[in-house]
């Protein structure tokens, strides 16, 4: 839970039982109904609402009430915690209203026989170690009752209950449907050879079918009345009229054959039951596809460590990992898991980090080295500072992300909810025309004897103008169902941004993916993305020289001066402490070294103290030209040498710029760097278009123009330094942050430094937008083709209407086509990612400069 | 009668179900004046009026609920992107 204002907090409530995007906007409408809720956004494939309140206004149990009103489920967390210490009748009043006092606690019970304190909680907005804090600061000592992972299997149970619930109704639904349709043609050919007359008896088809309709039919009925009565429709309402008038129609051809409906021959048991099985199906592997498109969260959650060994009074301690305290030294074993952040203080080891940052070599530790809470240890042993823990621990911070990236919506999902809540007014409306027409106009113009349903032997020659007019009213109601719509865009969603963060990609919201998916143009920074930030020296007139200009930069805290100091004492030089040491700003530096003046500095420098430097001038050009940055070394007023200092290219940087290029990205490069030597980084990159000279302020400013001049851009560059920019940028691209995640300004956040991921972070968007788009086309697309048919346009021609159990399966086709499209993502690997890495620039990492304008 | 918080709903019953009855009793008077037997007559009716229930029921409760308590519409997909940058 967060601040997002000085009064306003964001909040993510679980709902369950949410089945489609009218449900979506059914919850949406709820919530916004409470006094005080502020904006609210449901996502229907993470079933849940994110919602931003005031606190002061209303309080998260009235939101869930409100949730629960209109039918919905708000599945609390519980924790049973052993409690020692308390008293019968007193304790419960110390404890239960301070517990009660944490937000999102719904409620508190005691057994004092058993010591137990269990509280039902909303794990978003209040964690168990909260509760257990609050409960420890009252006095009393508190311990888990071995429920850690409660929270993580609780999603899974609420999803694996959901999946057993649809797989019952399947296994009633599916044999009983498909007898009743055995039976229901079993007077036809071929059936009627080896099928006794009997079992289409229709008395017998009422007497299955109509446990199928109060059995796992029950539920539509149940649910759109309780939508109904509160001013809300949903699919449901459709699945039950459809199901509804079906059944009924049979029920009224069984009992009254003469009422016009057909006659006692057109029983529609089929219709009623196949209808259910249809949808019935449709929910199972929706509910497959929510579970299996979680399941990045779920990976992500498993990987929370459970236990920790820290020293405590100079003793190891296993205590639980969400104890460790800020400044607790933790020991690490081989084998052992990371189980919170720090750094670390002693040992050597490595570490195996891509379940966190998709960095598949193990990565070296030692002391002062950093290390993630849920990576594993390999081989040695370590002991490490514990810096953050709990929720700001990095992977809880990259949960957090991932979490709410699947809440939120891309602007195209709004759109299809909010198509989807009023489409299904408008089929009720469309039906009630269709209805009209047939009735009153179609009916006697078209309608002739021996009119049949599509795919079935029926003749509806006793089909008067009433049941005519119905059957295809109802028609229209089922084939019209948009139910897979409000799957669609959610799902890929939610396969997209798991699939992200699986190669350490952190979108942070859909419209994030979105807008990736869209950008044209890519502006680089220079320092940190597609160079390493870190100048070394390339070229050194001579090694006196070099020590030299290291004397005088031996107390310089500038990046070149320490390049240089870096330099020389990798040569094995010696560095001797100058007398006396003077900065000059943007020009260089000046010292006594051994009794002798030493400048070093830039032409500038040299042309202000009158050092003759025409003989050095043509070898500093030709380095320039390299993209190197020069600086000249004079000794009392003489020049004798200069040296050569230079950012260091990434090893990716240009296969990744190719990479982007031949996607169709214009690729921009913007740096303080002067307009020769950023050209010369360029021209080596295969850049074409260099923004140079451009102050770290003005970042923002050529980022707008470029969107000025039509472009969609994304921007590239540290999430902090390069803030102004990211946030200009249409999409802001953070790259290696680490997994100080939190910090970050980007909409994308990448967790390595590596600018291969820029393009994989692309190749992700893309494809998740591609597969939005199949699925969004896969859910309207029966519904838009089959509508006309349903309403009975091609019947004067055909002679044939559209049968209620094709609609139904036209219908879960929609569903299944969704359901399998996105389940494809569960394989993707973004082209980038495929393989081997892209082969490094042929002269390997090559040196870039790095002027003091550089950034 | 003043439209309250309090009476919203039982105002939008009354208003909802009015015009659904007064829709079927319309069908049912269009049957008269066409050769239609007993059971398209109040069959139709009672079609229409169940239509005509699902179409004014949110409707009607949406908009009693918006001009009497001040209520907010849900957001709009311009709201949504607005909330998303």
């Amino acid at each position: 839970m967060t601040d997002t204002h000085t009064q306003h907090k964001e909040i993510s409530i679980p709902v369950a039982g949410m089945t489609c995007a009218a449900c979506v906007r059914k919850v949406e409408k709820a919530l916004m109904s409470v006094p005080g809720v502020e904006e609210c956004s449901v996502n229907l494939s993470a079933g849940k609402a994110g919602v931003t309140y005031d606190p002061e206004a209303c309080e998260i149990p009235q939101m869930a009430e409100r949730i629960r009103e209109i039918g919905y489920e708000v599945p609390a967390a519980t924790i049973d915690l052993l409690v020692l210490g308390m008293t019968p009748g007193h304790c419960e009043h110390i404890i239960g209203p301070a517990v009660r006092n944490l937000p999102g606690v719904q409620d508190v019970s005691f057994n004092f026989a058993t010591d137990t304190v269990t509280v039902h909680f909303l794990d978003s907005a209040v964690s168990a170690a909260e509760i257990k804090k609050v409960i420890r600061s009252l006095g009393y000592e508190v311990h888990d009752k071995g429920v850690g992972e409660e929270g993580i299997d609780r999603e899974r149970k609420l999803r694996q209950e959901e999946l057993r619930r649809q797989q019952l109704n399947m296994l009633i639904a599916w044999p009983i449907g498909a007898l009743v349709m055995l039976f229901t043609f079993s007077m036809y050919e071929p059936l009627d050879s080896f099928l006794p007359d009997w079992l289409g008896d229709k008395y017998l088809l009422f007497a299955m079918t109509t446990p199928l309709v109060l059995g796992p039919g029950r539920q539509f009925f149940v649910h759109s009345w309780n939508g109904l009565r509160r001013g809300v429709t949903d699919m449901n309402l459709l699945y039950a009229t459809g199901i509804g008038a079906a059944y009924g129609i049979a029920v009224i051809n069984t009992f009254f054959p003469d009422a016009g409906f057909g006659g006692e021959r057109a029983v529609f048991y089929e219709a009623a039951a196949l209808l259910i099985a249809f949808i019935v199906l449709g929910r199972y592997l929706e509910a497959l596809t929510r579970g299996r498109t979680s399941e990045a969260i779920r990976k992500l959650m498993q990987l929370r460590p459970r236990r920790a060994t820290v020293l405590r009074a100079g003793a190891e301690v296993d205590i639980p990992a969400d104890e460790v305290e800020v400044g607790d030294i933790v020991i690490v074993r081989p084998g052992d898991q990371v189980p919170v952040d720090g750094i670390v203080i002693e040992g050597y080891s490595a570490v195996d980090e891509s379940m966190v940052t998709g960095e598949s070599i193990p990565v070296e530790k030692r002391a002062g080295d950093m290390v993630i809470g849920g990576t594993l240890n390999k081989t040695g042993a370590f002991r490490f500072e514990a810096t953050r823990v709990g929720a700001e621990t990095a992977l809880s911070q990259i949960i957090r992300f991932v979490e709410e990236a699947q809440t939120t919506k891309a602007p195209i999902q709004a759109l299809a909810d909010r198509v989807a809540g009023n489409f299904i007014l408008a089929v009720h409306a469309l039906a009630l025309v269709v209805f009209l027409f047939w009735f009153f106009v179609g009916y006697d113009a078209f309608f002739e004897e021996g009119t049949r349903l599509i795919l079935t032997p029926y003749e509806l020659s006793e089909l008067e103008v009433f049941g005519f007019a119905l059957l295809v009213s109802v028609t229209v109601l089922i084939i019209s169902c948009p139910c897979a719509v409000g799957l669609a865009t959610p799902a890929a969603m939610m396969a997209g941004t798991g699939k992200g963060a699986e190669f350490g990609i952190l979108f942070k919201g859909a419209d994030a993916v979105e807008a990736i998916s869209r950008v044209q143009t890519v502006v680089l920074d220079k320092t940190g993305t597609l160079t390493k930030g870190e100048p070394s020296v390339t070229d050194v007139t001579s090694d006196e020289i070099l020590a030299l200009a290291a004397a005088v930069e031996r107390n310089s805290e500038h990046p070149l001066g320490e390049a240089i100091v870096r330099g020389a004492r990798e040569r094995g030089l010696d560095v001797p402490e100058p007398d006396s040491f003077d900065s000059i700003p943007g020009h260089g530096v000046e010292a006594i070294v051994g009794g002798v003046n030493i400048l070093l500095g830039n032409r500038r420098l040299m042309t202000d103290r009158g050092v003759d430097i025409a003989s050095l001038i043509p070898d500093a050009e030709r380095l320039e030209t390299e993209g190197k940055t020069v600086m000249f070394v004079a000794r009392d007023d003489e020049a004798i040498g200069t040296v050569a200092v230079a950012d260091t290219l990434k090893e990716t940087s240009e296969s990744a710029i190719r990479e982007l290029k031949a996607m169709g990205l214009e690729v921009v490069m913007i740096t303080g760097d002067n307009r020769r030597t950023a050209e010369a980084i360029g021209r080596q990159l295969g850049i074409d278009r260099v923004l140079s000279e451009v102050l770290p302020q003005d970042k923002a400013a050529e980022v707008k123009k470029l969107q000025d001049a039509g472009r969609s851009v994304a921007m590239v560059g540290d999430g902090v330094n390069d803030a102004p920019a990211l946030a200009q940028a249409d999409v802001g691209v953070a790259i290696g942050s680490g997994t100080d995640v939190a910090r970050e300004t980007g909409a994308v956040v990448l967790l390595r430094d590596d600018i291969l991921d820029v393009v994989a972070a692309v190749q992700v968007g893309r494809q998740t937008m591609r597969l939005v788009r199949q699925n969004l086309f896969w859910a309207f697309g029966y519904n838009a083709v089959m509508l006309p048919f349903a309403a009975g346009l091609l019947y004067p021609w055909l002679n044939q209407i559209v049968s209620p159990e094709l609609a139904a399966l036209l219908m879960a086709l929609s569903s299944f086509s969704v359901t399998m499209n996105t389940l494809r993502m569960r394989g993707y690997t973004p082209p980038v990612k495929r393989g081997p890495p892209p082969a490094p620039a042929e002269t390997g990492p090559r040196p870039q400069p790095a002027t003091e304008a550089s950034t | 009668m003043r439209i309250t918080e309090a009476n919203g709903n039982t105002v939008s019953a009354a208003l909802y179900t009015a015009g659904s009855l007064a829709a079927a009793l319309v069908f049912f008077a269009a049957t008269l004046a066409g050769d239609y037997d007993w059971v398209a007559r109040p069959g139709g009716a009672a079609w229409i009026f169940a239509l005509t229930m699902v179409i004014l029921m949110p409707t009607v409760l949406g908009i009693v609920r918006e001009r009497v308590t001040g209520e907010k519409a849900p957001p709009t997909p311009h709201d949504h992107e607005a909330m998303l940058r």
